[in-house]
């Protein structure tokens, strides 16, 4: 019945052409276009957010996406500073550290996208903050050096991917990657850090450069974030990726357009672009998201949900647990804090 | 009175005026330039020193609510893993400047005083890493150096030789240091050498001294505070350096204060308060470091351009002229060939996994993907364009700002003279990651709209690079004589019409050289751009950093290319065009 309705949707988008009103009332695409432009700021990598933009132009030419990217940590006390200023100049904020964004969930106005309903309740942190992108992590390998792949995620702590073939992203890198760490240890069991740590992973402070290492031959193995390293696969690079059978980590971000927002029309219907069905088809079919719609319109490139669970983890657990886990994950792991 | 006395009393009383007006000219002076290295460096200090004493951000959480604690210090200081980093820092930072001492040297002595072939290219070649960005630099030599993938290991094992390098490693970082950080040396001392009166020298050759010995009792001796600047510069800028050791020390797990600070503003949550205690623990290491140079120097007279004419002594080298050459070629093939091919690859090819030799030649591997890419990105040509902006804007503010307070503190009596060199010389010793949360927390709550425009980060890179202006104006500040100034006056001649006849042309060629320097910082500079650009003002170092934390080295690499390309052909147009004010200069001061 599941698969029934998948095609359906995917159906549904492929066979109906969208229109500029599936994204809004005529008088917010009217009020958008006369603003012209908004302040996009992003804890994503810039140039996947660089392809959604223009995509999102495609549809809409009139408006002007300027982007401020940075990196979690600095995105949120840039934003906090300016808003304690009255300087805020974003009109529309997304990052994917959901915990920190529900600390500054008053900075937000009311905000919806018309398919609101559509989404799962329990990837959004706050009625203002929407699930704008929803990652999934996945198990990569350097096809030409690995002549034995790994086929789960028990299979990274095996002894003969030892002496520094994997690589890790640290525990605390940001929301994405404590939504890992979370997974590994609740579903995988309160031993696996430790089975893992023995091979002596190579250490990375983010995804990006790691699969850039796993690329070069730098290292040959490690869990990764889909949206990192199905491009480069798409693109030539020697690279296998799977979703392993034990569970597949998914972290929902949290966007929402500040109360302060000068271009909130714009802003409004970029992110309901990005939250329709045409917006989620293009980042799961081009840059290898999942989504956090009831009914995905279709999955990325080798993700069968029938095989691979997807694994969203408890907001409040999420929230409790992140200082003394990651502590603990530091220590396992030898990583200097 | 008698008429006598009367007609001597009235002129000695215009004196007795002149010289109060001109105390009160003085402090006036001083208190103005108090007033602007308040505003450009104490004030951002003072929020980081209060960063570093809380654990709020002053600007959300308000002046009132803080809760003041040395327990970031105290954790900071009892944590083995900022000792770690400290003592890593200090010794990679050690050798770099050996070697950087060892090679700017060696190529200033060759540049300025012997008769090697094609000095002017050798020169030229010297000065080259200057305009590479460290985390190029970083990329460049982990492409080439790393032990499992590196392309020098890959040729070593295509020629059948079993040793392998592996760059990913304390002696890698000093390498790397030294080669990149050897021309704030040779700027320092190229200049000296050029400057210095050869009379000496050729003293020491009538007694009959060798010219070796005479090269180390008396040429270097005599250029010593353009050797030590240079060294300290070099030593202080590699402390404060992140791309080199982020790429090439991660990998080896050797952590250094500048990556220990950038994963604490990068962690979830960032711990900012934590990074301006590591922060304050490296300004103490640089200030008693500057305090070493103020000791080491004091009480001595480098003198060495005054009014005699002389040209700089050239030593015939006979058939060893090639063999210094050669050292030339070297390093030019190290420092600039071997990077610039290594980056040639990477922005060309379009994935970087080069199993052997074959593969590396195998042309089907290379397109303009990543020029493509970069250029079809609209980011990418603003960013050139407000780059070139805020450098040009921060050479012309940061030189004028550091020719005031250098003249100020080298050659008037004005009051507080020391404290204004003090607190100019500070921004030398804050990594700019942690500067940048500063300037950002001083000045996003002016009045006036300085944020999100460019003229927010040309202040940030003005008070940043204060120091490194300043270094590099002193050197020529000590080395004109007080005779030529005197001699002004005598003349008749006020002080504001002997700085501008006779200062200004002499400095010149300096103010021009730090003016360079001061923009090709401001076009490197990443760590205090990252919180102070917004959407229009993004600039070249920022989106280079985002290409490289996007994980695509080949976008990377293209985009740093285009980056070399443009900063080589401004400083080559700026050398051009003050190639004929500085030939006058020289002139000047030769007459």
């Amino acid at each position: 019945m599941k698969s029934m309705l998948t095609a359906l949707a995917v159906i549904s988008v492929t066979a109906i052409p969208a229109t500029a009103q599936d994204f809004g009332p005529p008088e917010l695409i009217a009020a958008a276009k006369k603003e012209g432009r908004l302040v996009y700021y992003t804890a994503n990598f810039a140039e996947v957010e660089q392809e959604v933009i223009k995509a999102f132009n495609k549809r809409f030419p009139e408006i002007k996406v300027e982007m401020v990217r940075a990196p979690g940590g600095q995105l949120i006390t840039r934003v906090k500073t300016e808003a304690a200023a009255g300087k805020l100049a974003a009109d529309v904020v997304d990052h994917s550290d959901r915990a920190l964004m529900r600390d500054l969930v008053g900075l937000f106005q009311d905000y919806a996208p018309p398919n609101g309903k559509d989404y799962l309740p329990d990837s959004l942190i706050s009625p203002k903050l929407w699930p704008r992108v929803t990652l999934v992590w996945s198990i990569a390998y350097n096809s030409a050096l690995v002549k034995n792949p790994p086929k789960n995620w028990m299979d990274l702590t095996k002894p003969e991917y030892g002496n520094r073939q994997i690589g890790q992203v640290i525990a605390p890198s940001g929301g994405t990657t404590w939504t890992r760490v979370m997974f590994e240890r609740q579903v995988l069991g309160e031993e696996y850090w430790k089975k893992q740590a023995v091979t002596n992973p190579v250490l990375y402070p983010s995804g990006a450069p790691m699969s850039d290492a796993l690329v070069r031959g730098e290292i040959a193995i490690g869990p990764l974030l889909y949206n990192i390293v199905y491009p480069k696969k798409r693109d030539g690079a020697p690279l296998e990726i799977f979703f392993a059978p034990e569970g597949a980590p998914v972290n929902p971000y949290a966007s929402g357009v500040p109360s302060t927002a000068k271009n909130p029309n714009a802003a409004k219907l970029f992110l309901n672009w990005c939250l329709s069905a045409e917006g989620q088809t293009f980042m799961i079919k081009e840059l290898g998201n999942l989504t956090s719609l009831r009914q995905p319109p279709i999955y990325p490139e080798g993700f069968d949900p029938k095989v691979v669970k997807v694994w969203l983890p408890n907001f409040d657990q999420y929230v409790e647990l992140h200082a003394s886990w990651v502590e603990d994950w530091n220590k396992i792991y030898g990583y200097r804090q | 009175m008698t008429a006598d006395a009367a007609a001597f009393a009235a002129p000695a009383a215009k004196v007795e005026r002149g010289a109060r007006l001109g105390i009160v000219a003085g402090r006036l002076w001083s208190a103005a330039l108090f007033a602007l290295l308040g505003f450009l460096v104490l004030y951002p200090v003072a929020m980081l020193v209060l960063g570093a004493l809380t654990n709020t951000n002053p600007v959300v959480d308000g002046f009132g609510v803080f809760d003041l604690s040395l327990a970031n210090f105290v954790r900071v200081l009892g944590n083995p893993n900022v000792h770690l980093a400290l003592a890593n820092s200090l010794i990679a930072c050690t050798g770099g400047t050996a070697l950087a001492v060892l090679i700017g040297l060696t190529f200033s002595w060759i540049v300025v005083r012997t008769n090697t072939p094609w000095r002017g290219f050798v020169a030229a070649v010297s000065l080259i890493p200057l305009f590479v960005p460290p985390l190029v630099a970083g990329v460049a030599w982990s492409i080439l150096g790393s032990p499992k993938s590196g392309l020098i290991n890959t040729m070593l094992g295509w020629a059948g030789i079993s040793w392998r390098i592996d760059l990913y490693s304390m002696a890698g970082l000093i390498v790397v240091f030294g080669m990149y950080y050897a021309p704030y040396v040779y700027m320092f001392t190229a200049s000296a050498l050029r400057n210095m009166d050869p009379s000496l020298e050729e003293a020491a050759e009538i007694a009959g001294v060798s010219p070796l010995r005479t090269l180390f009792t008396v040429t270097f001796p005599l250029i010593a505070p353009a050797i030590v600047s240079g060294m300290l510069l070099s030593f202080i800028v590699m402390l404060g350096i992140y791309g080199i050791p982020a790429v090439l020390g991660a990998p080896a797990d050797i952590p250094v204060l500048t990556t220990y600070i950038f994963k604490l503003t990068n962690w979830s949550p960032p711990l900012y308060s934590t990074a301006a205690a590591v922060a304050i623990i490296l300004m103490v290491v640089t200030g008693a470091l500057v305090v070493l140079q103020q000791h080491v120097l004091a009480g001595r007279s480098f003198t060495t351009v005054s009014g005699k004419a002389f040209r700089p002594r050239v030593i015939e080298l006979g058939s060893w002229r090639w063999l210094t050459f050669g050292l030339a070629l070297v390093y030019l093939f190290t420092v600039v060939v071997l990077p610039t091919l290594a980056l040639i690859v990477a922005a060309f090819r379009r994935f970087l996994f080069i199993p052997n030799a074959a593969s590396l030649f195998d042309m089907r591997h290379y397109s303009l993907v990543h020029f493509d890419s970069i250029f079809d990105n609209p980011l990418t040509m603003r960013s050139i364009w407000n780059t070139m902006e805020v450098g040009l804007a921060t050479a012309i503010l940061g030189g004028i700002i550091a020719f005031a307070i250098g003249y100020t503190v080298h050659r008037s009596h004005a009051p507080a003279r020391r404290a204004i060199d003090l607190v100019a010389t500070l921004p030398v010793a804050i990594p700019g990651l942690v500067i940048g949360v500063a300037y950002l927390w001083a000045w996003v709550g002016l009045p006036g709209g300085l944020y999100g425009t460019i003229w927010i980060l040309v202040l940030a890179f003005v008070a940043r690079f204060m120091p490194d202006t300043m270094k590099s104006l002193s050197t020529s500040f000590l080395q004109i004589h007080r005779e030529l100034e005197e001699a002004a006056w005598v003349c008749g001649k006020g002080r504001i019409a002997t700085i501008r006849t006779i200062v200004l042309p002499l400095a010149r060629p300096g103010t021009v050289a730090a003016m360079t320097l001061l923009f090709i910082l401001a076009i490197r500079e990443l760590g205090s751009s990252l919180f102070l650009y917004t959407s229009d003002t993004m600039v070249m170092a920022v989106l280079l950093l985002d290409y490289y934390e996007g994980g695509n080295t080949g976008k990377a690499a293209a985009f740093s290319l285009v980056q070399t390309v443009l900063l080589a052909a401004v400083i080559g147009i700026a050398g051009w065009l003050s190639r004929g004010r500085n030939a006058q200069a020289s002139v000047g001061r030769a007459g």
